[in-house]
């Protein structure tokens, strides 16, 4: 810096004669582009100083050299990305989760095989150990019991059909809002209704979660959101081919019977 | 977290939700699908070539602990790594499958980065083809 700081003293303007008018042109010029040049030393040197800021970052033992700051700056950005990367692995695993669900609950227009993928997401994705999954009765609209896994309790293994009384699941039946427990009068961890076009055709009811799966996490409620959603219409679609092809079937014998006679 | 294209595993498990999990978490990894115990050990047979299984616990017709104890009586089949991935998650039912033979045991519902983890470390431990 100091071999920039012998050159501050030239004079303000080149117009301005230091020596009264003596100076030649020539010089008056010369002392003109020694200006300039002081202007961008100047600038140069503030340039300097702005990246040295920025890049050196002090230690204990005084500020670091170019390379140390350009090295920890280096390093502060190789953990960072790193911390990136990481959330951005765990996002994708998420996301993997969530299609593989979505995938399977349509993969089928068999209704039990429906039910079986919403058990096993239950299981498998979930963590829950004791579940009961109500389906609406088609004919006389009330909520069937379809499948109780894992020893759920008494109230639910000696009925075939949801008689109501438990308040979260009567809510979520109610209203289509996720509900989450236990309460003093509800010991399901989580109702969630199974909903597809403002109609709640089911509820997957929680009751317990395996031993070493502590509580719902925030991807859990992301899978059960997409659950009540997208199982809804998996159960919708199953019921309505498996109709449809009921009374194809019915039509097509006739149709034999017909031609037979 | 990558895994080495060109490897085989068999994936013993009666979920077929869990099957296509693996699918799509363990790409590019070849798979080769057996939904039971009896049907694992068929697959075994005739593409003993494997460089891993993966195996459930709670199958029809052959238990995952069943089809363990069959294949590490075989002296072949036997240095296959096996790792068990179960929602038996018990201390009790892990030193189980450990004992019973399992390189590692992940229990369900797992997160991607811990089965590519898990599976990266057993394919480390392994000798070069």
């Amino acid at each position: 810096m100091s071999e920039h700081e012998n050159i501050t003293d030239l004079p303000r303007s080149a117009e301005e004669p230091i020596d009264g008018g003596a100076i030649p042109r020539a010089g008056r010029d010369a002392m003109a582009t020694l200006r300039r040049a002081q202007q961008l030393v100047s600038d140069a040197q503030a340039a300097i100083e702005e990246v040295s800021r920025v890049m050196g970052q002090e230690t204990d033992d005084g500020p670091l050299t170019g390379a140390d700051a350009r090295l920890a700056i280096a390093e502060s950005e190789r953990q960072n990305l790193a911390d990136r990367l990481v959330e951005v692995e765990h996002q994708v695993g998420r996301l993997m989760t969530l299609y593989v669900a979505t995938y399977q609950l349509h993969a089928s227009l068999d209704p039990l095989e429906v039910q079986s993928t919403i058990a096993e997401i239950a299981l498998n994705l979930i963590g829950a150990e004791q579940f009961v999954l109500l389906l609406v009765d088609e004919e006389d609209k009330g909520f069937e019991v379809r499948i109780i896994q894992g020893g759920a309790d008494t109230r639910w293994e000696q009925t075939q059909r949801y008689q109501g009384g438990d308040p979260l699941v009567d809510g979520a039946l109610a209203d289509g809002g996720l509900r989450f427990g236990p309460s003093e009068e509800s010991p399901a961890l989580a109702v969630v209704p199974l909903r597809v076009q403002d109609v709640t055709v089911g509820a997957l009811v929680i009751l317990k979660l395996l031993e070493h799966k502590p509580a719902l996490v925030k991807e859990d409620h992301d899978l059960l959101d997409l659950l009540g959603a997208h199982a809804a219409s998996a159960i919708f679609a199953s019921r309505v081919y498996s109709k449809t092809a009921r009374k194809l079937r019915t039509l097509e014998s006739l149709i034999r019977l017909v031609n037979q006679g | 977290m990558s895994l080495v294209s060109g490897k085989k595993i068999l994936v013993v498990e009666d979920s077929r939700l869990i099957h296509k999990m693996y699918e799509v978490m363990l790409r590019p990894i070849t798979l080769l699908s057996a939904f039971d115990g009896r049907e694992g050990f068929e697959k075994l047979r005739q593409t003993p070539d494997v460089d891993m299984i993966i195996l459930d616990i709670n199958m029809p017709k052959m238990t995952g602990l069943e089809f363990l104890a069959q294949i590490k009586a075989i002296p072949d089949l036997a240095k296959i790594p096996v790792l068990i991935v179960s929602t038996e998650g018990k201390e009790e039912q892990v030193a189980r499958g450990l004992q019973a033979g399992a390189s590692a045991y992940l229990r369900k519902p797992f997160q991607r980065e811990e089965l590519l983890r898990i599976v990266n470390r057993i394919e480390a431990k392994q000798p070069a083809a």
